[in-house]
């Protein structure tokens, strides 16, 4: 059973990012501590063991699916924010835009070979 | 005696009922997505959760009923976010190599993430709770939700303006590139993962897995960068005004 085996590393390093969250009151979530510490033991290892490659594929595959339940939520709020609504949604919109817009020019400055893959 | 309340009553006992729901939907969605070619302005999570949204109201069953049988499956975000961790280990060569560049676009970018949409709202006249709600808009949903009670902002608004953000950061990016003739996935990644946190991290590892990387790698350190100053800078204007 390499899937669940794997499964069981993920869990706890998740585990071990609430307890270090616990104990440092960083304001950061115990899933990013944990990813960078796999992030991390995977490179000192130098290879990523097949267990956790058959628990953390199938998983970042249904990530899309994970976060439905809560993005379903807002359908839920849309009432108590009567006339919010336009100025939000053209707050969200626009400040998207120039910000990826920003994102991707300064990343093109930066690099300065935008077209190399 | 009408059969219908009880038995929604029964099923809803077990969260199996929310699993299956949630299931469904996203099967639906992502089959309807292939059908539509893929468009990029109408994303399959935005179908799926339109789908889920009226299956719930169709059959009346209370967003909270729903929301504590999904339980089942959100509890899997917090491995499924470890996971990511395998991506970026296989893709830190490449990473590394553009370290720099990154390092320095980072801090200004995910600053302006946050600053042009609470800049636009505030002109318009948004309340202090609307801009603490919307402030971390680009960051993922489990730190988002504790920056913005850090901030004293709706949670439930912050999820909105979470989808929201995810879902336009995708038609905006491949707009950009365009604009900016970019076709480098590793930049395009790291634009969809800042900018879009998740969803636009699900949408990178659709282009592919180095896109997904790079996404993965904007998405926590957009998470990191805004957890660490946001509520500090947040303090620090309170005072001034």
């Amino acid at each position: 059973m390499p899937a669940l085996s794997g499964f069981l590393w993920l869990i706890s390093y998740w585990l071990i990012g609430e307890v270090v969250i616990h104990f440092t009151a960083l304001p950061i979530s115990s899933g990013v501590i944990g990813m960078l510490l796999l992030c991390a033991t995977l490179a000192v290892r130098g290879r990523v063991p097949t267990s956790i490659a058959a628990a953390a594929q199938p998983l970042i595959a249904l990530l899309a699916m994970l976060i439905m339940p809560g993005v379903v939520g807002v359908f839920f709020i849309i009432g108590e924010l009567a006339g919010q609504w336009t100025a939000i949604l053209i707050a969200l919109v626009l400040g998207t835009l120039f910000s990826v817009v920003t994102t991707l020019w300064l990343l093109k400055r930066l690099i300065g070979r935008p077209n190399v893959r | 005696m009408s059969a219908d309340t009880p038995l929604l009553t029964l099923l809803t006992t077990t969260p199996l009922f929310a699993v299956g729901l949630t299931l469904a939907a996203y099967l639906l969605g992502s089959a309807l997505f292939q059908r539509l070619k893929r468009p990029s302005w109408l994303p399959a999570i935005l179908i799926a959760a339109l789908l889920l949204a009226g299956a719930l109201a169709l059959i009346g069953l209370p967003y909270a009923t729903y929301q504590q049988g999904a339980t089942w499956l959100t509890v899997l975000l917090g491995p499924a976010t470890v996971a990511l961790g395998m991506p970026l280990y296989q893709q830190l060569p490449r990473i590394v190599e553009l370290w720099r560049p990154l390092a320095i676009c980072l801090p200004i970018a995910a600053t302006l993430a946050a600053c042009y949409s609470l800049a636009i709202a505030w002109l318009l006249g948004s309340s202090d709770t609307i801009l603490a709600s919307i402030a971390a808009k680009s960051v993922t949903a489990p730190i988002a939700i504790g920056i913005t009670e850090q901030l004293g902002g709706t949670v439930a608004l912050l999820l909105g303006a979470l989808l929201v953000t995810g879902v336009i950061t995708i038609p905006c990016v491949s707009l950009a590139a365009r604009w900016l003739h970019i076709d480098d996935e590793r930049l395009i990644g790291f634009a969809l993962g800042l900018n879009g946190h998740a969803i636009g991290t699900v949408r990178a590892f659709e282009i592919s897995p180095t896109a997904g990387a790079f996404a993965s790698l904007g998405m926590s350190l957009t998470g990191i960068f805004t957890a660490v100053l946001l509520p500090l800078a947040w303090r620090l204007i309170s005072m001034g005004s």
